[in-house]
């Protein structure tokens, strides 16, 4: 399989007059990936697309190597997709729905009723597997869609906003089951969601959506590394070691006492050696690192 | 010796044969099926399913019940076949608009619609598979008692003679059942598809049947221009057009009975189109979650 399971190029899609996605370029590689954006940037309309719900007005888009406009049927039977809405109709077991989905996407019966029942063992609810749906916890139908999107084995699993309406403990699970699909199960990810924590904590690469345009993508912690900087805190007035900085070739920006320095491929060094030379008192001296909120911050910008 | 248990499998990849979207539509219309006779659901919602469909066969086993305790069945008068569909139509009536609704509000009130079409199904697969699915359910009530007559009628020896007789009544039956079932279930299609209140669209089709009834037949009466406006009655037409199936006309039946053949069997075939393309129309324009 290639490295990129989803590519847009000059992706539009509006509304009447309402431009939701104005020319959209992006890679979603393999891993778990997330799509951030605000409320209205365009997350679900981006969906949307890629499953071929809605047609595009404009530009290329291929998910998993095929066009969503062109082959949404077979393309989907390769999908799985938990929506973001928590109905489900309630008077039909979790075990009977979960089947179900499965056939539709191509599984014979038997094989559908196997694999819809380890579905739900493995997003926990293999002893309420025959509980109908309508009984059943937010938290529980979360997991119930979780299952019948993977009850089918998917390439790539779409998740829109997956711990919608959970409480703090019910969302740390759903992260967990989340990370392990990705990771143990081999399941590519595209998880849509607007909290940025939730996808610090389990996605590999992020695409930002802004104003219907990708605001920023890439892999999540890249930033990390000292080539984003370090964050230098005096005991005293900064100014000479700002000084003795840029005339070294770096950059320093000062907040107080404190110095976000870049621009030098031996950083700590330096720092260390004129701090010492000025005679200056040292509080901290760590690597800057670049928060996914600094990224959405700037992208959304 | 201990017995030992795997309790954990694992996540396994399958790597079995699948079936194409062609499968998935008769998967999507034998799970509408169940649900619309109210199969795996409460016995509430097997009440009125249950009810209509009994009371249309009730009919059909008097008819075989008299036929084979009677003597000289031969001689028995059971009237034409076309009669039997004026026995049952208030029954397919009231399953048409208090039954079929189901196939497809509770999708999109239950937000089922959005995985159905994130599924290998689109738009006109889903539909198709949904009007299959009530055409078949209505037939089992406009075929089954007339076909359940002509095969005891047969097999007790009074039925039509030699195989071609046999054959054309076999044809007339399912002619008249599938027109019966496609006009309803075409119009429970189209109105259902404007609401996701199943018993809002109920109410719709009864009421949009007994006005058109009532506008039909007043507007034939009073008009000059006579008998055509009979066409308007969505009760009566595909009744009529049975009666023209069989070669006969509803004599003693409404105005209707007094316009041609063609007109009758087109107004009808026109209509079933008009609703399938009302419904197609209606979910192009459905934005589903995704």
């Amino acid at each position: 399989m290639s490295d990129i399971v989803v590519s847009a190029r000059g992706v539009h899609k509006s509304y009447g007059s309402n431009h939701v996605l104005q020319g959209l370029d992006c890679d979603v590689g393999r891993g778990i990936t997330g799509l951030l954006g605000s409320n209205g940037a365009g997350k679900s309309t981006f969906m949307g697309l890629v499953l071929g719900l809605r047609p595009r007005q404009g530009g290329t888009l291929k998910v998993l190597g095929v066009d969503p406009d062109q082959s949404g049927p077979e393309l989907r039977a390769r999908l799985g997709y938990a929506p973001e809405h928590h109905d489900l109709p309630g008077d039909v077991q979790a075990a009977d729905l979960v089947r179900h989905i499965a056939q539709l996407h191509g599984l014979p019966r038997r094989a559908a009723t196997e694999r819809a029942s380890d579905a739900l063992w493995q997003v926990g609810l293999g002893e309420e597997r025959f509980r109908p749906i309508g009984t059943m916890s937010t938290g529980q139908r979360q997991r119930v869609k979780m299952a019948q999107a993977l009850a089918h084995d998917p390439d790539l699993l779409l998740l829109d906003e997956p711990t919608d309406g959970l409480d703090p403990v019910q969302r740390d699970d759903m992260l967990a089951l989340i990370r392990r699909v990705g990771r143990e199960f081999g399941i590519d990810i595209l998880l849509s969601s607007h909290l940025l924590e939730e996808v610090e904590r389990v996605c590999d690469s992020v695409v930002i959506l802004a104003n219907g345009v990708v605001g920023h993508s890439g892999p999540l912690h890249q930033g990390d590394s000292a080539a984003s900087g370090i964050k230098v805190e005096l005991d005293s007035d900064p100014r000479a070691l700002v000084a003795a900085l840029v005339a070294h070739g770096a950059t320093a920006a000062t907040d107080g006492h404190i110095l976000t320095v870049t621009g030098h491929d031996a950083l700590p060094d330096l720092v260390r050696d004129l701090v010492a030379d000025l005679g200056l008192g040292l509080r901290r001296l760590e690597p800057r690192r670049t928060t996914l909120e600094d990224v959405f911050i700037e992208a959304s910008q | 010796m201990t017995e030992a248990r795997i309790h954990d499998r694992g996540y396994l990849a399958y790597d079995g044969p699948r079936h194409g979207p062609g499968r998935a539509m008769v998967v999507l219309g034998c799970h509408t099926a169940q649900r619309v006779l109210g199969l795996k659901r409460s016995n509430w919602q097997k009440v009125m399913p249950a009810i209509t469909l009994l009371i249309s066969f009730v009919p059909a086993i008097v008819f075989i019940g008299l036929a084979a305790l009677l003597p000289d069945s031969s001689d028995l008068d059971l009237g034409e076949p076309t009669e039997y569909y004026g026995l049952i139509v208030w029954m397919v009536f009231l399953f048409t608009s208090f039954v079929t609704p189901e196939a497809i509000c509770t999708d999109r009130r239950s937000g089922l619609l959005g995985l159905y079409l994130a599924s290998p199904l689109d738009r006109d697969a889903y539909l198709a598979a949904k009007f299959a699915a009530i055409v078949v359910v209505l037939g089992i009530m406009t075929i089954g008692p007339t076909l359940l007559v002509l095969i005891a009628f047969t097999l007790e020896g009074s039925g039509p003679d030699g195989a071609i007789d046999w054959l054309v009544e076999f044809g007339r039956v399912l002619a008249s059942g599938l027109a019966m079932a496609a006009f309803w279930g075409a119009l429970s299609l189209a109105v259902s598809s404007l609401t996701t209140r199943r018993a809002l669209a109920s109410v719709a089709i009864f009421v949009s049947l007994l006005v058109s009834a009532a506008v039909g037949d007043g507007l034939a009466q009073v008009a000059e221009a006579g008998d055509s406006f009979g066409l308007l009655n969505m009760i009566a037409l595909p009744l009529e057009a049975v009666y023209r199936i069989y070669g006969e006309s509803n004599e003693n039946g409404p105005p209707i009975a007094e316009v041609g053949t063609l007109p009758i069997l087109s107004t009808l075939i026109g209509l079933i189109a008009v609703f399938l393309w009302f419904a197609r129309w209606r979910y192009q324009r459905i934005e589903v979650n995704g």
